[in-house]
């Protein structure tokens, strides 16, 4: 008691020294009586539940922590979610004194911006590179460190920490990148001659298969680990000229014709599975005879390079396409041919079994000899319209099917001929060296790293006028000459210590890519000018450094003009559904990037193809909706959508209407992705109506009402409830299946603490219950095997039904999922999330873009365009 | 939970129990417990290294399983030439994650239940691989598909993996051209690091004091680098690890030089341990399409073809016969292992723990359960199969072996990803 009554002593004291000492402005008592009446019982200084305390006397608006704190405050009351449904509520009047004294007070104190220096993303970092050096297909190096994420992004100042791990890597980054533009000198090893025969060529798969002292190889296919072969041990380990003899001859030939041999040079390096034609021809040796003759040339083989050998003009192609018409023509001609294939696959005679997989190679081809000396082998199919046969055939024009029948076929080959007898190779050299990949790279780097020496010009002065032009490019904004001249600095130590001029660019380089300049954004001292609006607006749109023309922009100082803004925007906007801004927008926006982590259950039956059609869907959707400037309720509800025929038939219950094939509009680049048309108001197309988005709000496994609503709240909606209280353990599934989710979420409902976040939860979550966790249609809860409820009631009181009735509604209150796009553009352009005021202009932008088209296109320009996107 | 490396010795009475209650099937192990009393000797006996050995592909359950369980089983077909070191590992099955299935969740080996989060070795690494010269090593034979790893960092990412045997020999034994170019490297990197600092330094105070602060990361993380070149620099000179083991002249990175780029990677890891190079070893077997011969007869389909057998007994066969020659590779891992003596007369297999398993239960059917897994070395009391009966309600994890191994290794955790207990008492 003692105690108590001298805490109450002492924050007396305290409140009454806060009191004199703070110079914000008084609370009124009208207000303070609401506080008091409705909020101080549980948020004054002595309760101070959720460690939040209302009670003050001033408040002074110009500190960030106190707008927080009644911002926070404001979004409650606006929302509903305080006080607590249990306790005493303000009327709707008391509620609108509130909520307009703390608007009126956040919006007059809250400045503007607030962008914290922040380095370049993984991401920005990686193209910085790439476009600082001219290195199209630069890749981070494995076990680059990742980002971490704040608000959803990666690109965030507060999330993007520079630790010394990642300075580490940044350091070995730059040392990659400096050795790739000065690569220390090629040492010529002494020449060798060195010979590879049958037994040390690489087998895989069923490509080449030795007898009797010789390789044979049988198909032409462009699957390099399919149809050819390359010798184990014959890395080349400086590039040079070398000359190459090839031995080889006809196997059971079947005409005069000569085969043809293909050697080309392959990188061991190079993925396996690459195709034979991206490696660089060296020679067609033509064989004619059955005995061995060999054919000896030069030519220029890189470090890292070997030989790679195809028959180039076989029988059998690995190609679907051309495998099918090849077995089509051979079984049409054969039936007892074709009834040994229809009894590998099918060994029933029906569809109860049938194998294709466990065919591999030899294995099968065992199957098909077998059956082919089987006097009693069932020709009661072997006819070309039999439906074994016609499924026959599909498998064999598959992608998929496709290489387990051609594998076998090829031992047929290698057992009947004609194949393609490999007897040796012999590479000696190198005769002399020569520039390889790496050397005439390098020279091309050091050239557009230097540009031109002038005649009788001295290293320090070339030094310098490399650095005039290369640092402003690598910092993005304007470099003082005591920076220039501390670089120059670098390299004249180095080469006065004994060091060559190009040892010296290559340390140059290692340090610029460390410097700060480099690895941050937003590192300028005042208001934010016109070159950080150049990095800004590039950044956003293109995920790379401003270009030559933004330069010139900032540098005549008419960027800031918002015409010339806007027209910049416009000039730089995306457009394909692969340009980087819209991959990684897309991918953190709606969580796309969860996708290639998720296994959907097998029962589900949607391949790993079908999940990157399913994030391109995305990709292609979002990438129109921009380019036709399409109305923002096309994000909701809109006539089409991007698929290919396939996916839309087997996931988007789309009924073929004579529609053959999907609208095309990136040329090959997806092919089978395309436009196809959807009416208006139905389950699928949309954003909710996206398989990849169903998916990222699921686990491939099950689907969890609470993480879909919370989800659409946080993304599509911009309300975000607040985070669930820490002693809450989550739901977890209920494996003995005996409740539905809606019976389980019930218990949300029942306790008032749950029921004032959940009741905006989890109807949302309900009603995206029919999408199964790969997006498929569904109407009954698996396990307990009850008919889904996706019924629900909007926080404004709306009666929903299911999805259909949500995007009705959805397009009725557009705003609102504008209002969150807009600020996750924002958030992802100035790398802070906007503040009260900032979105109080979002708002304002927002309504206005409704008011005139409400094109997505005119919104983003408008963003671009706003104060909020030019403040730091 | 309180870890029961301390209650070695106190718990013999009621293990049969236990056992019983955490649905191990097995045939108690003998018991003279190796460190009775308790932690003193535990630390003088503790082995220092961890040798983690994955295959991409699996293992053939029932060619790696013995039938029989408990001590005195007979070899399987896989383990067969492992005879020689039966006593010296313990075979489990029955063990795993309970992680999800498909390649994609490969990883769970050493992850647990997440695949690529941070995994056992880079744990284990993190505790006492400072204490070695290098502080992990990740190593893998044979190309596959794609970018794998392995060893995954706390901040979950994969760790890259060094394919050449010939890389891996330049770090342990520099040449003198490669010492000298490290050191140009370091010299000159630190000599223009202070100019980099006075720039980066008249940045910073060109700033508003909140951007300014926001700056210190970059020069606090300079400055570790800046001490990491500092110890390099002194400690260039320091004695090199030297060996006449001899590589031969070109790499087999080629597929169907897979049994050869073990051998050599095995090798290595051997002298990296001998010479102290590193205490934490993780070495990834990968695996394609290549067809291998044996005894001149080449196998009927290729590896990965093999691993989808879908139980044709012959391909089944032909799998076995790639398992088992990655067997006999490993054999003479183990091989050089015992023979190799500390100067404590112990042997290095003594020292080191072996981790032998994958993250593939059955590669055919793409499950992830029933992780095949052995245990060699470590000074552990080997010679059993333990099997463990999966399907009863709160039986062991394969986590829970991991807690074991890293305790022995003077890691104090009670937990590893979705695993709280230990298996210390098969071993006591």
């Amino acid at each position: 008691m003692g105690n108590k009554f001298l805490s109450v002593l002492l924050f007396t004291c305290a409140a009454a020294q806060g009191l004199r000492a703070s110079e914000g402005t008084p609370i009124a008592d009208t207000h303070y009586d609401l506080l008091s009446n409705y909020c101080l019982n549980c948020h004054d200084e002595a309760e101070r539940k959720g460690d939040i305390n209302l009670d003050h006397y001033t408040v002074d608006w110009t500190k960030k922590e106190n707008r927080d704190l009644w911002e926070n405050a404001l979004r409650m009351l606006q929302e509903g979610l305080m006080p607590p449904e249990d306790k005493d509520r303000p009327s709707q009047e008391e509620r609108a004194i509130l909520i307009s004294w703390l608007d009126e007070h956040l919006l007059d104190n809250t400045p503007l911006g607030g962008t914290i220096p922040r380095r370049l993303s993984a991401d920005e970092y990686r193209s910085t590179i790439r476009d600082l050096f001219g290195l199209a297909d630069y890749e981070l190096p494995l076990g680059f460190p990742k980002d971490s994420e704040y608000h959803g992004f990666n690109n965030v100042g507060e999330g993007l920490v520079l630790s010394p791990p990642l300075m580490e890597a940044y350091a070995k980054v730059a040392e990659e990148i400096a050795n790739t533009v000065y690569p220390p000198a090629q040492i010529a090893p002494p020449s060798t001659t060195r010979t590879a025969g049958p037994e040390e060529m690489v087998l895989s798969f069923s490509a080449a298969k030795v007898k009797d002292d010789a390789l044979l190889l049988v198909s032409r296919g462009q699957e390099i680990f399919r149809s050819c072969s390359w010798p184990s041990r014959m890395e080349i380990m400086a590039s040079g000229v070398y000359r190459i003899t090839v031995s080889a001859a006809k196997h059971k030939p079947v005409s005069d014709e000569p085969l043809l041999l293909e050697i080309r040079a392959r990188e061991l390096s190079a993925s396996d599975r690459s195709r034979a034609e991206i490696f660089r021809l060296l020679k067609v040796m033509e064989v004619p005879s059955t005995t061995p003759n060999s054919v000896t040339f030069e030519a220029d083989l890189y470090e890292g390079q070997t030989l790679l050998f195809r028959w180039a003009n076989a029988e059998m192609d690995h190609d679907y396409t051309e495998f099918a018409k090849h077995m089509r023509e051979w079984w049409s001609r054969d039936s007892r041919w074709l009834a040994a294939w229809q009894h590998a696959v099918f060994p029933n005679g029906d569809f109860s079994e049938r194998r294709i997989s466990v065919l591999r190679g030899l294995n099968g081809w065992n199957i098909i000899t077998e059956a082919l000396a089987n006097p009693d082998l069932d020709m009661n199919n072997a006819t070309m319209d039999n439906e074994l046969t016609v499924e026959l055939l599909k498998i064999a024009n598959s992608n998929r099917g496709m290489f387990n029948l051609a594998d076998v076929l090829c031992h047929y080959y290698f057992t009947n001929g004609p194949a393609l007898e490999f007897h040796q190779a012999t590479i000696e050299g190198p005769l002399r060296i020569v520039d390889g990949p790496r050397e005439m790279l390098a020279k091309k780097l050091q050239q557009q790293f230097t540009g031109n020496r002038k005649p009788d010009q001295s290293n320090e002065s070339f030094t310098r006028e490399i650095l005039t032009g290369f640092l402003p490019r690598a910092f993005r904004r304007p470099v003082d000459k005591q920076t220039i001249e501390s670089y120059v600095g670098i390299a004249q130590r180095h080469w006065e210590a004994g060091n060559s001029f190009k040892d010296a660019m290559h340390l140059l380089i290692r340090n610029i890519l460390i410097s700060p300049r480099f690895l941050y954004r937003v590192a300028s001292p005042g208001e934010m000018d016109d070159y950080d609006l150049a990095s800004r607006l590039s950044y956003f749109l293109t995920q790379a450094p401003p270009d030559k023309q933004l330069f010139k922009l900032a540098h005549a100082g008419r960027l800031s003009d918002p015409e010339v803004l806007r027209g910049e925007a416009l000039r730089l906007l995306p457009e394909r559904p692969s340009d980087a801004m819209i991959l990684s927008f897309t991918s953190q926006w709606l969580d796309l990037k969860l996708l290639p982590e998720i296994m959907p259950d097998p029962a589900f039956n949607f391949s790993g193809e079908e999940i990157a059609t399913a994030k391109s869907e995305v990709e292609h959707f979002f990438a129109a909706m921009l380019r036709d400037n399409l109305p923002m309720t096309d994000f909701i509800d809109p006539d089409f959508t991007y698929t290919s025929l396939k996916f839309a038939k087997e996931n988007y219950q789309y009924i073929h209407d004579g529609i053959s094939e999907v609208k095309r509009e990136y040329g090959q680049e997806d092919p089978g992705l395309g436009r196809l048309p959807m009416p208006r108001g139905g389950r699928f197309g949309g954003l909710l109506g996206q398989s990849a988005i169903m998916m990222a709000t699921a686990n491939g496994v099950d689907t969890q009402p609470v993480l879909r609503g919370v989800w659409v709240l946080e993304n599509i909606l911009g309300t975000p409830p607040p985070e669930p209280p820490q002693n809450v353990p989550a739901l977890t599934p209920d494996i003995r299946g005996a409740k539905t989710p809606r019976e389980m979420l019930a218990a949300h409902m029942d306790d008032k603490a749950c029921s004032t976040c959940h009741r905006r939860i989890d109807p949302v979550g309900f009603i995206l219950e029919n999408f199964d966790p790969v997006g498929n249609w569904r109407e009954v809860w698996p396990k307990v095997n009850a008919p889904i409820d996706s019924t629900g009631v909007l926080p404004d009181g709306t009666h929903i039904n299911d999805i259909t009735e949500f995007k009705v509604w959805l397009v009725d209150n557009i705003d609102l999922f504008s209002q969150c796009l807009a600020e996750k553009l924002m958030t992802y352009a100035t790398g802070r999330v906007p503040n009260y005021a900032e979105r109080e202009e979002i708002e304002g932008i927002v309504e206005a873009n409704h008011a005139h088209g409400n094109g997505f296109k005119d919104l983003l320009l408008a963003l671009v365009t706003s104060d909020t996107f030019r403040t730091k | 939970m309180t870890s029961r490396l301390n209650q070695f010795g106190y718990h013999t009475i009621g293990r049969r129990q236990f056992l019983r209650a955490a649905g191990a099937l097995i045939t108690l192990p003998s018991l003279e417990s190796i460190a009775k009393p308790l932690a003193k000797a535990a630390a003088a006996t503790r082995p220092r290294n961890l040798v983690s050995i994955g295959t991409y592909l699996g293992w053939h359950q029932n060619g790696f399983f013995p039938k029989e369980v408990g001590r005195g089983y007979r070899l399987p077909p896989i383990l067969e030439p492992l005879a020689g070191h039966q006593e010296d590992f313990t075979v489990f099955s029955g063990l795993d994650h309970r992680a999800p299935n498909g390649h994609g969740a490969w990883s769970n080996f050493l992850c647990g239940s997440s695949p690529k989060t941070y995994s056992m070795d880079q744990i284990v690494a993190d505790r006492i691989g400072q204490k070695s010269r290098f502080p992990s090593v990740q190593l893998t034979a044979g190309t596959g598909e794609g970018s794998k790893a392995m060893s995954f960092t706390k901040q979950g990412i994969g760790l890259p993996m060094i394919q050449r045997p010939s890389v891996f020999y330049k770090q342990m034994f520099m040449s003198e051209a490669d010492k000298e170019r490290m050191e140009y490297m370091l010299r000159s990197g630190k000599s223009s690091l202070d100019l980099v600092l006075g720039d980066a330094l008249r940045l910073q105070k060109s700033l508003p004091q909140s951007d300014s602060d926001k700056l210190e990361e970059y020069f606090d993380s300079m400055r570790s680098v800046e001490k990491r070149m500092a110890h390099q620099i002194a400690s260039i000179n320091d004695p090199l690890p030297t060996t006449d083991y001899k590589l031969p002249d070109s790499d087999p990175i080629t597929p169907n030089l897979l049994m050869e780029a073990e051998t050599l990677m095995y090798d290595l890891m051997a002298l990296a341990l001998e010479t102290d190079s590193s205490r934490v070893l993780s070495f990834f077997i990968d695996g394609l399409g290549q067809v291998f011969s044996f005894d001149g007869v080449a196998l009927k389909s290729g590896y990965h073809g093999l691993s989808h057998h879908g139980n044709d007994p012959e391909m089944i066969r032909d799998l076995i016969a790639i398992e088992t020659a990655h067997m006999h590779c490993f054999n003479g891992f183990l091989d050089q292992l015992k023979e190799k003596k500390r100067p404590n007369g112990k042997s290095l297999l003594d020292e080191t723990i072996v981790l032998m398993g994958t993250g593939m239960g059955d590669a055919s059917r793409h499950s992830n359960d029933n992780l095949p897994t052995l245990v060699a070395g470590g000074g552990f009391r080997h010679g059993s199969h333990v099997a463990i009966d999966a399907s009863k309600t709160d039986a062991p994890l394969l986590g829970d072996l991991y807690i074991t191994l890293m305790q022995r290794l003077g890691v104090e955790t009670n937990e590893f990803s979705n695993a709280s207990r230990n298996l210390n008492h098969l071993f006591s």
